[in-house]
């Protein structure tokens, strides 16, 4: 049981330390779905399968994916043979190997332990959404503000007025 | 949710509501003046539902929020600084070029992360308040976009912020792991002292302080500082002195005082360490300082030393005497921070000892208003910052810690000659060149002549809301 846990744990490290020593962002983004999947992996080893499924629905599926079309937006020149270049088999080899013993880890985590393991039980979906909307509703409001300041922060901060006067009469 | 947890709630109520009805209200026609009666009224409503709250506590919100005399009394504070602070960016703020409604959306809802804190009970509502606070935060320090410094400002807290905030996730994790909850009073039922802290354990509450401390500016985490109080917009420099750490304080101190953390020995020598660091080095790095913004935002980590002394008594009368000091130190805050805003201009900006000099011949009132913060926070008779100071300093004497008795008496000393410089910096005469300030407000005018006449009038008769904290306020 610790063993699977302390491969994914190191897995999860490795790859994170990857994603800040690229220099390219989307190999980076490579080895950030490395470290999301170890951490969903940890999450099904701790007993809470359903927040496994989440990490990898939500961020390594929604949040990554949005990543990925910002960065391919912000480079939208691409020649061809930087194309070639980017996708030398050294950029996807280490992640690939990182999968697979990730892949290993919870084949044989799944074939080996009793489940559960942990006296607390497997955490349901439907556990959480009773505490969600029971002792933790308050909690589920304060993150409804929290996300309405992220967006009207990021409105402010990213907008661009419209200029009223032709820019020959701006002064310097 | 319950009638009664509703009404418990009522106070922040209009702290959440506000924003949604300006950003309705944005969305329709931008409308400057309205937005700020908006977000006055929400406040004014906020701080006087307070008062209808009282007979109904204590209470608790399910494991999430309790409600006593204690969260009522900073949720005052709160409401009260961030009502000031929006009388006196009114002005500054209207004068601004691009839009500017999203300054009070986003000043509601910081406050509103602020008053969370004041009554969170567990890890998960101290984090999303914390969080609400600092998001709030990061887009009111780099508000004026077009400024470098206060871009370059914003994104240091950015990083530092988001740092720190994993500090305190990972700390409250591992002490999570030794309990298996996260409330407050459950961690309090399972640690009986003495006990012997697990490595572990004493890791989680470790991190946590680093967390609480950046929050602070605590010193060995103060750093950024002085560069995010010059590059904020200066109401803003105004709100995270006070609004931000009365919230982060509250928690601190509800936690603190939740685990007992003053008889544990170890926590003891490294919150004496860490209050003696904070209170001489913020006066030493203020000393040579010519900015005011930077000079204020060092004395604001001076103030957080002296605050954070009180954790170390461990009893009710410190407790109460920490948040009159807290009250004091605000309004003194705010009143500096409120003359310099009233003062600048997006172009110009009043933030050096070169630009307030002179400032009596030509401005007087303003001068008088700026000594008057100035002395209360340096802590001189007849104003309230000296009966603050003489009320912890009492209590820390009746609490035997008298080696941080003498390092507050020389650090107020110390004190005293950098505050004293602005206010001579003020009275004397200047050459000839012209400077000229904007008109004030209406609304500041307001706000300034409120704290002066408060800052004399608890200087010279603080004795009924003393009472009222020994009355009410206890943990």
């Amino acid at each position: 049981m610790n063993l699977f846990f302390y491969i994914a744990g190191i897995v999860a490290i490795l790859s994170t330390i990857m994603v800040i020593a690229q220099k390219n962002a989307i190999h980076a983004l490579l080895y950030m779905i490395v470290s999301f999947f170890s951490i969903a992996v940890i999450f099904y080893l701790l007993d809470a399968p359903f927040i496994a499924a989440l990490e990898i629905i939500i961020y390594a599926g929604a949040i990554l994916v949005l990543f990925i079309f910002v960065t391919m937006m912000l480079n939208i020149v691409i020649e061809k043979k930087k194309e070639k270049r980017w996708l030398k088999p050294k950029m996807w080899v280490i992640p690939i190997i990182l999968a697979v013993v990730l892949f290993l880890d919870l084949v044989f985590a799944v074939y080996s332990i009793p489940f559960p393991s942990v006296d607390k039980g497997v955490v349901m979906p439907k556990h959480l959404g009773v505490a969600l909307f029971t002792q933790y509703l308050p909690a589920v409001e304060i993150s409804a503000m929290l996300l309405l300041v992220g967006v009207i922060g990021a409105y402010h901060l990213g907008s661009q007025e419209k200029k009223v006067t032709h820019r020959f009469f701006e002064k310097k | 949710m319950t009638a009664t947890d509703i009404l418990c709630l009522v106070p922040v109520l209009p702290l959440a509501v506000g924003p949604l009805i300006i950003m309705i209200m944005v969305a329709i026609k931008r409308n400057y003046e309205l937005t700020y009666g908006i977000t006055l009224l929400a406040l004014l409503l906020g701080f006087a539902f307070i008062f209808y709250t009282i007979p109904f506590v204590p209470h608790s919100i399910g494991p999430l929020f309790v409600i006593d005399h204690f969260s009522l009394f900073f949720l005052g504070i709160i409401i009260l600084s961030a009502l000031l602070i929006v009388l006196i960016s009114y002005g500054f703020i209207k004068k601004l070029s691009g839009f500017k409604e999203e300054y009070y959306i986003i000043l509601l809802t910081a406050t509103l992360g602020a008053a969370l804190l004041a009554m969170a009970n567990d890890f998960v509502s101290f984090f999303l308040g914390l969080e609400t606070l600092s998001i709030s935060l990061y887009v009111l320090i780099s508000f004026q976009k077009r400024k470098r410094l206060s871009v370059e400002a914003g994104v240091k807290y950015l990083i530092l912020a988001a740092a720190s905030s994993a500090f305190l996730l990972f700390g409250m994790g591992l002490v999570y792991v030794r309990f298996g909850t996260m409330q407050f009073d459950q961690l309090a039922a399972q640690l009986i002292y003495p006990v012997h802290l697990s490595p572990l354990l004493l890791l989680g509450f470790g991190m946590m302080l680093v967390g609480l401390g950046f929050k602070l500016a605590l010193v060995p985490f103060h750093a950024w500082t002085p560069d995010v109080y010059q590059g904020a917009p200066t109401p803003v420099s105004a709100y995270i002195a006070t609004v931000s750490k009365g919230g982060v304080m509250a928690v601190f101190i509800r936690f603190f005082f939740a685990v007992h953390g003053y008889q544990n020995h170890v926590f003891f020598i490294i919150i004496s360490a860490i209050a003696i660091l904070t209170m001489l080095l913020g006066n030493f790095l203020a000393i040579r300082q010519k900015n005011l913004k930077r000079l204020l935002g060092y004395s604001s980590i001076t103030n957080m030393g002296f605050i954070i002394v009180i954790l170390l008594i461990g009893n009710k009368q410190g407790v109460q005497a920490s948040i009159f000091y807290l009250l004091i130190y605000f309004i003194s805050t705010i009143g500096a921070f409120g003359v310099l805003s009233v003062l600048s201009t997006e172009d110009k900006m009043v933030e050096t000892m070169k630009d307030v000099k002179g400032l009596y011949w030509r401005k007087p009132w303003l001068a008088a208003a700026m000594t008057f913060s100035m002395l209360s926070l340096a802590g001189l008779p007849l104003t309230a910052g000296f009966i603050a100071k003489f009320y912890l300093i009492f209590e820390a004497v009746k609490a035997d810690i008298l080696f941080l008795v003498f390092v507050m008496l020389a650090s107020s000393i110390i004190s005293l000659y950098y505050y004293l410089r602005v206010v001579t910096a003020m009275f004397s005469k200047t050459g000839e060149e012209e400077k000229t300030y904007p008109a004030l407000s209406f609304s500041g005018g307001l706000a300034l002549s409120f704290i002066s006449v408060v800052i004399l009038f608890l200087g010279v008769y603080p004795g009924w809301l003393i009472e009222m904290l020994i009355k009410f306020v206890g943990l």
